[in-house]
């Protein structure tokens, strides 16, 4: 078996939920810190910034879903480890790249556009709406990123 | 990636603009036949005037921050001015002592009791030292108060550019015109020396100190002509109207200034711009309530309101 394939997928799978992760810890960090401002002075508008609070939360959940697949994929999860050579490890590691390098930027760029969308809702709380879409456009870019990573893995053969 | 500081404070500061008095309330404020009519539809609008409170909540969500601390420098100050000479009239400095500062009434009292100026803050030890020795050695009072005056409009631009912060520049800077402008033009119509003038004109990067100074001396009508040469030109076309009109430029000037800042999520900028607005909102209260005891007629009192945030 070789050992350094294998050890390579895994840290693609580690890196595709460790970056996601810290990307999407970050993003809902800020913004639970905005909306923690918002809700010291009004209460009321809690689920409003609760919605705003959890956009920057799926690229974590990407990054999950990314390493589940690699995971099941060499075998990992099902308890039959495919044996890997070098070159499909690295593909594996390649392949969880998109949605580790996107998640976390995506991640962190979505927390910073959905704080500002807080800012909207504390002032304007009838424009919620407003700033749900505008930090819900960053999303894209973490959806392509998670599309690109499923679309390597699945074509690996291994 | 980074500047996100103070999400939570620029939050809550956005969440608070939407009870600084709009321009609906003004009007209906204006509309009001007498004072306690206005007293009234004010009670209802839960309107503050008390910008210790509005202090206290922004010292609660930036207890770090040192910019915000630049906004209370001309308070600081006056204390300075006040105490000094409360102190030596034999009076209660407590009466003329105005909150919010950043230094406590007890220790200005007891840097000038213990002439242990280093209590103080090092933004104003010096200052106070030598105000104090000016004023107890010339007994000039109105020399040491322009030497204070001069001293915390170079503090808060020294501060400000020791922080790097561009908005707290910018305010520092026309605090200072506004302060120079206001000092110059005085000082022209009262025919007052190259001397006086020199403690008393601070001096800024956008309006030169020695220029500003040669034009004052000349008299009034070759100082507006020097204005009308700078940046400022604005201001001499105010300063012909009337010095009233000058000074309510210099208050929507710094509301423009704040206005900068609504659009920032983040940062001390949009906490800084709540404090000059509710500085503002404050100072056309009071404007309201002596323009209702005065009897002034609406379009008066709407001539003299300032600029607002919302």
């Amino acid at each position: 078996m070789n050992s350094l394939g294998l050890a390579l997928a895994i840290i693609g799978a580690a890196c595709a939920s460790l970056f996601a992760g810290i990307g999407s810890a970050k993003g809902v960090g800020l913004v639970g810190e905005a909306a923690a401002g918002v809700v010291s002075v009004d209460p009321n508008k809690f689920s409003k910034v609760l919605i705003l609070q959890l956009l920057p939360g799926t690229q974590g959940l990407y990054g999950l879903l990314t390493a589940i697949l690699m995971l099941r994929k060499i075998g990992i999860l099902g308890g039959d480890v495919v044996d890997l050579s070098t070159a499909q490890g690295l593909m594996f590691l390649g392949a969880a790249m998109p949605i580790a390098i996107v998640g976390l930027f995506s991640g962190i760029a979505q927390g910073r556009a959905a704080a500002a969308g807080v800012g909207i809702t504390a002032k304007k709380p009838e424009h919620n709406g407003k700033g749900i879409i505008m930090a819900a456009m960053v999303e894209t870019y973490a959806i392509l990123a998670l599309l690109v990573s499923i679309l390597i893995i699945n074509n690996i053969a291994v | 990636m980074s500047n996100t500081e103070y999400a939570s404070a620029v939050a809550a500061i956005k969440a608070m603009e939407s009870t600084l008095l709009s321009r609906n309330d003004i009007e209906q404020l204006i509309n009001t036949s007498t004072l306690n009519e206005l007293k009234t539809l004010l009670e209802s609008k839960a309107a503050s005037d008390d910008l210790n409170e509005v202090w206290d909540m922004l010292s609660a969500y930036a207890p770090d921050c040192e910019e915000l601390k630049i906004l209370l420098y001309r308070n600081d100050f006056h204390n300075l001015k006040a105490v000094l000479k409360a102190m030596l009239s034999g009076r209660d400095p407590a009466h003329y002592y105005i909150a919010p500062s950043n230094v406590p009434l007890e220790t200005l009292v007891s840097a000038f009791s213990s002439k242990e100026f280093d209590l103080l803050p090092k933004y104003m030890a010096e200052t106070a030292e030598k105000a104090y020795e000016t004023a107890t050695l010339t007994l000039d009072g109105q020399l040491s108060d322009s030497y204070i005056d001069s001293a915390a409009l170079a503090a808060m631009q020294k501060s400000a550019d020791e922080t790097g912060n561009a908005f707290m520049q910018k305010f520092a800077q026309l605090i200072t015109v506004c302060a120079d402008i206001k000092t110059a033009y005085r000082c022209s119509v009262m025919n007052k020396s190259r001397q006086f003038l020199e403690t008393a004109v601070c001096g800024s990067r956008e309006l030169d100190k020695e220029s500003l100074i040669r034009a004052a001396l000349a008299g009034t009508d070759p100082l507006l002509s020097f204005l009308e040469g700078t940046v400022y030109k604005e201001t001499a076309e105010m300063l012909k109207e009337s010095p009233a009109q000058f000074e309510k430029w210099c208050d929507d000037v710094m509301i423009d200034h704040a206005e900068s800042a609504r659009v920032m999520a983040f940062g001390i900028e949009p906490l800084a711009a709540y404090y000059i607005a509710k500085e503002a909102e404050i100072k056309n209260l009071r404007i309201l309530k002596v323009c209702k005891e005065c009897g002034a007629d609406r379009e008066t009192i709407t001539e003299r309101m300032r600029k607002l945030y919302v």
